[in-house]
């Protein structure tokens, strides 16, 4: 299904935004979304939320033969799926140009860079080696797939463990994980995408696009890099004419992202790395938050109690006696809900009721009067319920 | 007390710059009106599986399959039945074009001899280039100068209204701008709404006394507009005019779309009457209070029970 086409009043503002260097969501032009990594109970296994967009990515080994040109070395098969959840454009098992795009760039980022030791993948030269497959899927698609699957790509092999080998002669014995521990990945480096979005013929740039950005840009820069400042790969796509110190530039904010983004990814690993040795709860249940409207909270509010029992007993010589005794408490003005405490409503429309404490309310605030409604009577408590309410 | 006092159940706090609006949670009051009581009664609503017979006697139509001699429903909708033919009519769907439908569509691609029109519809509609008005209004072959000024006349983006002229084989709608009240739309606002919401009429373009004007396509696509000063159409739709508009137009145009969303959400039928109710029960409250639930069903109850004694 193809996507609803942007109006050209959209497409104006969003490029008139560009022009005076506001973005849609508030950003700088050389920000980034918030970036949140989470892992998975099994190893290998990580979600990466950049923004709205969210990319999942599984690491799984299995053992191959080799490849026969090079009998020494484990095979990499890389593999990012656009899941028609993602987005109402992307159709099941439709080879559109952005996948192939995408699966090239994941490519070109993590195998060409050589950021995984092959040769330590060998179990058997010749004969048996390990291949390692990571698998993405785009799970949300709010723009940036590229970045937010790069990171997920080398998060998941960075967490990924495999299996222990024994040799002995001609036996191989691949241990399970109760056996013996799995053994974590050499990883050389961690490679990541940064890309840069042009607008207006080169002329404007965005780190970071969102989806609607993407839909207006003239031209697309990718810049994969590590975090030693060590350039993996760089593509340009879209056709624009790009200067050379517009390049440079943009390959010195990646290199600032990058490092920023390893460390993000450091810092998620060490946590789930320490959750794990502890014996706490790890997984992506325990990462998400729990969403509920806690009805029945309360906030604390200090009372000043130096001299409640004179003012009370002041009160209550003031007041005349009841007619009637009520069981149930207090009838608030209708409309009103209970919010924190809730009876005595301390908001004001003045300026200056927002500085003042809530104990001071309660104190010059006089019992009777609790609401400004314009009922014929208040209903209120007897007054020992209202003595117990003050000392409390 | 101090003057806190809470106006049906909103709040608001004044903050460091700007004043924020709190709606606490409440219990919600569902008033209906007793002539439409008898209405429900009449109407056979179904979801996706409900079986609608087990009578085998019937013709099955659009939005049901047999299912083991057994008549279900594959839509979610009301039941209609004409004769021996059980069809179920869905409330959200995609449009489905009939022969003389007016529509409001916007350009995705130019191809040779033909636009491509988005409608809202399963696949993107046909727009010829023999089907429209040449400048001028004169009528000869489509020459290759005609091709080639394809894209002068209708580019990518922009908005059309147009007629349904016939249905392809594969379900794509052809359309014609062969009149002179269809063709380019100018300066204006387009409303989205669901295509079972839009009543079928005699004339989907109406001069509303309110002051603006609006078009209400059969796919959903709702277009509101200043009403032009002079009627005469010498360019025959391709004038689209650039100026200014006023701002009393602009509130008008802006409380108009805010009452349509407001009719959508709460599924009334849309024609000028009832558009023209809601805009009346809707003068008394702010433009942008017109989006707020409370008030919007308080509007929405008014324009309904002036619909009712409107039609007897």
């Amino acid at each position: 299904m193809r996507d609803t086409p942007l109006s050209n009043c959209e497409r104006l503002f969003l490029l008139k935004a560009i022009e005076e260097k506001k973005r849609l969501d508030g950003r700088q032009t050389y920000d980034y979304r918030n970036i949140k990594i989470t892992f998975g109970t099994d190893y290998g296994c990580c979600i990466v939320e950049l923004g709205k967009t969210r990319v999942l990515c599984q690491v799984s080994c299995e053992l191959v033969p080799p490849k026969d040109s090079r009998p020494t070395e484990g095979i990499m098969f890389f593999n990012l799926e656009l899941s028609p959840m993602a987005s109402p454009a992307f159709e099941p098992n439709r080879q559109s140009e952005l996948l192939v795009l995408l699966n090239r760039q994941l490519e070109r980022c993590l195998r060409n860079s050589k950021c995984i030791d092959t040769e330590s993948l060998c179990v058997v030269s010749g004969e048996k080696v390990w291949q390692i497959r990571v698998d993405v899927h785009v799970l949300n698609h709010d723009g940036n797939l590229m970045d937010a699957a790069s990171i997920a790509a080398i998060s998941a092999l960075s967490h990924f463990r495999r299996p222990d080998v024994a040799i002995q002669g001609q036996d191989v014995t691949v241990f399970s994980p109760e056996e013996r521990d799995p053994i974590p990945l050499s990883i050389y480096h961690m490679p990541i995408c940064v890309s840069f979005a042009f607008f207006l013929q080169g002329s404007y740039l965005l780190v970071d696009p969102c989806e609607r950005e993407e839909r207006v840009k003239d031209g697309l820069l990718v810049i994969a890099m590590n975090k030693h400042q060590e350039i993996c790969s760089i593509q340009s796509s879209g056709g624009i004419m790009l200067l050379k110190d517009q390049v440079l530039r943009c390959s010195k904010i990646a290199s600032v992202k990058v490092s920023e983004i390893s460390e993000l990814i450091n810092k998620a690993l060490e946590n789930d790395r320490k959750i794990r040795k502890e014996g706490g709860k790890f997984g992506f249940a325990e990462s998400m938050p729990k969403e509920r409207i806690t009805t029945l909270k309360r906030d604390k509010a200090p009372v000043e109690m130096t001299d409640v029992e004179e003012t009370a007993n002041d009160i209550v010589n003031r007041t005349e006696t009841t007619t009637e005794v009520v069981p149930s408490p207090v009838l608030v003005a209708t409309g009103t809900a209970q919010v924190g405490e809730g009876i005595v409503n301390s908001w004001g429309l003045d300026e200056d009721e927002e500085d003042e404490p809530l104990t001071e309310d309660r104190k010059t605030d006089e019992v009777m009067i609790i609401s400004d409604s314009e009922e014929e009577e208040v209903v209120i408590l007897n007054e020992e319920a209202q003595k117990s309410k003050k000392k409390k | 007390m101090k003057s806190a006092r809470a106006l049906c159940r909103c709040v608001q706090i004044r903050c460091v710059s700007m004043a924020v609006e709190m709606r606490l949670p409440a219990l919600h009051k569902h008033v209906s009106i007793t002539p439409s009581q008898s209405h429900r009664d009449d109407k056979h609503l179904v979801v996706p599986g409900d079986v609608i017979t087990s009578d085998t006697g019937f013709m099955r139509g659009h939005g049901t399959y047999m299912d083991e001699e057994r008549l279900t429903a594959s839509v979610a909708g009301q039941v209609e039945r004409v004769n021996k033919l059980i069809c179920v009519k869905p409330l959200k769907t995609r449009y489905n074009g009939e022969v003389g439908d007016v529509v409001v569509g916007r350009i995705t691609e130019v191809q040779q001899k033909r636009w491509k029109v988005e409608t809202n519809s399963r696949l993107d509609s046909v727009l010829l280039l023999s089907s429209v008005n040449l400048p001028g209004g004169e009528l000869r072959r489509r020459s290759t100068q005609d091709e080639l000024a394809m894209r002068d006349y209708l580019q990518e983006g922009d908005l059309i209204s147009a007629e349904v002229q016939s249905i392809f084989s594969d379900g794509a709608l052809s359309l014609h701008t062969r009149s002179l009240k269809y063709g380019k739309l100018g300066q204006g606002v387009l409303v989205l709404v669901s295509p079972s919401l839009v009543k079928r009429q005699k004339t989907h373009f109406h001069n509303l006394p309110c002051g603006a004007s609006v078009i209400l396509g059969n796919n959903g696509y709702v277009w509101l507009y200043p009403t032009p000063e002079q009627q005469d159409e010498e360019a025959g739709g391709y004038y689209t005019s650039m100026e200014p508009v006023s701002r009393a137009d602009r509130e008008v145009i802006s409380r108009l779309r805010n009452c349509l969303l407001a009719l959508a959400a709460h599924k009334v039928l849309l024609y000028d009457t009832s558009v023209l109710y809601c805009y009346e029960a809707s003068l008394p409250q702010q433009i942008k209070d017109i989006l707020k639930p409370e008030v919007m069903e308080e509007i929405i109850l008014e324009t309904r029970q002036r619909l009712v004694e409107h039609e007897g």
